[in-house]
């Protein structure tokens, strides 16, 4: 067991610059002093979408005009990805970087880029056949939750979907009631909830008695229970009564607007709160559009710089699920064979490369090529959020 | 075979991920373009064994998958992919240039000398010209009944094969009609096709292991020589194996072809007597590209997975790799004299 951990082989790395450092902060700090530094004052911004607005606001530059990012390697050097430390570098660079590292090291492809998961010890002999039956029962309680999650009823979108965007728990805005300014009526940490909190769902599994505080405030690491159901605005909501949680920390995801695509990453409670908080401005997808939004992204897609309002179109952005004759009419069949044969390619309509192209890990949003090309475009959605 | 091991070199820092087109330089017999889903395009000068080593010598980031480059002049290439845009390539000073964009992926394209023209084909059922020289480089766009999946040129013939078995001949002159329409004469997806260097006829190929060769004249006499025929299969306990073949590439002074199919071989062809040269030991993996240089001495092969059995083909498949093969009489149709 004294495999190396992955941590300990690739260390945190510039986007920009390729270079590697001890750990995040002084990559930060190196992309803040060497990326994100303003050439006409002394200013230092915090990431790519900063500096333009800064260059923009302060300097009165128009968006054509920005000068590339400095000391950034060819192709690097633009605004359209939004790089904090090791967040938002898009994944194909990643496998890319990885990739070489590997080679580099002198490991075995995939070692690093494909990390075999931690296998449990398990004992080399056949199955008996109630383990059989358990893990088959196990099997499809798995996916017949999977396959809900098509239709999020708020109740059942709980542990299986935890990561998903937060439309998934997201209810129209205007179920809002009015809220008490933040932090005013809340309640000690460690006191449970008022009863008649939540009339109509269940309580939070294992957010009560003996976890105070209920919700630790952006504790990393998750805990294992699911995120309490009913989240989606219960329709009980005591108007005027405490809010459950409590206040956004200052300098907590409500901060710089660089840290807004962390925001899709932070446990979906959090971000309802943030929402009943009135942080995001921008209303939430409707429900319905959140089937179309998968959990992952395409790897292609740079992480969205606004992700609350990009959020509204997930259609355009995730890969579709199955390729579409552009005429039916020529439709193709393939013919029978005489003789009994195996053809490796089967599809009559649509060659390996088409369906490759809409596979997640090489899936393009053809969108994005024209909004990268005019930088104008791509900045009018940063002042989204601002 | 020791011989086999003698004649081949493998090229240093290839792609990480499948190769969708190799390419060589129309000048210079050393100067290869490999184009990646990986992203990237890379340009490579193939050394000799023992010789001077082979060197990759640049390398473009794309934003999405590759699927098609080919060369302008000895300095400059083209690029296209999934991200829909056209792209110069400055192989010297590894610039990128964009020129323009198709409205779905880029699936090939080809670089006329005559008429100074790079001539892209795209899944959105196009055919569209630049001209890298002109303020608006985008020349001149025609719409195609179906998705362009490959395309070739010789002299001012240009074949294009869609899906749905479709294939348009054109004239580059006059673009505004094709000058013939044909549906393919496989039964199945066409996979590839390579124009003859004579300019009577190309051969295309289909996933169902099958080779066709046509040749442009519509004359009933010249119509009457085309013919089609088997390869890349294997009978395994009586089940018929076929593979897709992949690639084809003719070479540019015998005026023989080489055929490389997902069943991981390569073979030469003689399509005059209708007879096989040869089919050089199996690769590791599918074959997903072929060229051979401009004076014909070499023939790059592309040793990837080509995406026939989706993403579970992926676990199993190496590393690509770009093999160069030193080609020797094998090339060489039977009594050849020299024309």
């Amino acid at each position: 067991m004294a495999k190396k951990k992955n941590k300990q082989i690739i260390r945190p790395w510039c986007w920009y610059c390729e270079r590697e450092f001890e750990d995040e902060k002084v990559l930060m700090q190196h992309q803040k002093a060497k990326h994100f530094k303003c050439k006409m004052c002394p200013r230092r911004l915090n990431t790519a979408g900063g500096l333009a607005v800064h260059i923009q606001q302060v300097h009165k530059l128009e968006p054509e005009n920005l000068p590339r990012i400095e000391n950034a390697l060819p192709g690097r050097d633009g605004y359209e990805v939004e790089i904090f430390g090791m967040v938002g570098i898009p994944a194909p660079d990643v496998a890319d970087y990885k990739r070489r590292k590997e080679i580099e090291l002198g490991l075995s492809a995939g070692s690093i880029s494909q990390p075999q998961a931690k296998r449990p010890k398990i004992e080399n002999r056949p199955l008996t056949e109630e383990e059989l039956k358990a893990q088959l029962e196990a099997h499809k309680a798995l996916m017949g939750v999977g396959s809900t999650t098509e239709t999020p009823a708020p109740a059942e979108s709980s542990g299986a979907v935890y990561n998903a965007p937060p439309q998934t728990y997201a209810a129209p805005p205007t179920s809002l009631p009015p809220m008490p300014p933040p932090g005013v009526v809340s309640p000690p940490p460690g006191m449970p909830p008022p009863p008649g909190f939540f009339p109509g769902a269940p309580p939070p599994p294992g957010a009560f008695p003996g976890q105070p505080p209920p919700f630790p405030p952006l504790m990393p690491g998750f805990p294992p229970g699911p995120p309490p159901p009913g989240f989606p605005m219960p329709p009980g909501f005591p108007p005027g009564g405490p809010p459950p949680f409590p206040p956004v920390p200052p300098g907590g995801p409500a901060g710089p607007p660089g840290a807004l695509p962390e925001l899709r990453r932070l446990r979906p409670y959090l971000l309802h709160q943030l929402l009943l908080a009135g942080f995001m401005q921008t209303p939430p997808a409707p429900p319905a559009a959140a089937p179309a939004a998968p959990a992952q992204q395409p790897p292609s897609a740079p992480p969205s710089t606004a992700a609350p309002s990009k959020d509204q179109t997930p259609e355009s952005q995730a890969p579709p699920t199955q390729l579409v004759l552009p005429n039916p009419a020529l439709a193709q069949t393939n013919p029978p064979f005489k003789k009994t044969t195996v053809l490796k390619y089967e599809d009559p309509n649509f060659s390996p490369e088409e369906h490759r192209a809409i596979h997640p890990r090489y899936f393009f949003a053809k969108q994005n090529a024209a909004a990268e090309e005019s930088r104008g475009r791509k900045r009018k959605k940063a002042e989204d959020f601002l | 075979m020791s011989t086999d091991e003698q004649n081949t070199l493998t090229l240093p820092d290839p792609p990480f991920d499948s190769i969708s087109a190799v390419r060589y330089s129309p000048t210079n017999p050393d100067h290869l373009l490999v184009s990646s889903w990986d992203t990237s395009v890379r340009f490579y000068e193939v050394g000799e064994k023992g010789g001077k080593e082979s060197e990759a010598k640049a390398k473009f980031d794309h934003r999405a998958p590759v699927l098609a480059c080919c060369f302008s002049d000895g300095t400059h290439a083209f690029s296209g992919g999934l991200d829909t845009s056209v792209r110069e390539l400055d192989l010297g000073t590894e610039n990128m240039r964009n020129l323009g964009a198709h409205s779905d992926s880029i699936s090939a394209m080809a670089y006329s000398r005559d008429a100074n023209a790079l001539i892209t084909g795209s899944w959105d059922r196009t055919l569209r010209f630049w001209d890298p020289r002109a303020a608006s480089a985008q020349q001149s766009s025609h719409e195609t009944p179906e998705r362009v999946y490959h395309l070739d040129l010789v002299n001012n013939t240009l074949v294009v094969a869609m899906a749905s078995r479709l294939f348009n001949i054109y004239d580059i002159r006059n673009m505004n009609t094709p000058a013939q329409q044909r549906e393919s004469s496989l039964k199945f997806m066409t996979r590839s096709l390579a124009c003859m260097p004579t300019g009577e006829g190309y051969a295309t190929a289909s996933v169902e292991g099958r080779i066709a060769v046509e040749y442009f004249d519509p004359s009933p006499a010249a119509q009457e020589k085309k013919y089609a025929f088997k390869c890349h299969r294997q009978t395994i306990d009586d089940v018929d194996h076929v593979w897709p073949v992949n690639a084809l590439a003719f070479h540019p002074i015998y005026n023989t072809f080489a055929s490389a199919g997902s069943d991981a071989t390569v073979s030469i062809w003689d399509h005059k007597v209708k007879k096989r040269l040869r089919q050089y030991q199996k690769f590791s993996n599918p074959i997903s590209s072929l060229a051979f240089n401009c004076d014909g001495t070499t023939l790059a092969i592309a040793v990837s997975y080509t995406w026939d059995e989706g993403e579970a083909g992926l676990k199993t498949a190496e590393r690509p790799s770009v093999i160069i093969r030193k080609l020797g009489d094998e090339i060489k149709p039977k009594g050849w004299t020299g024309s």
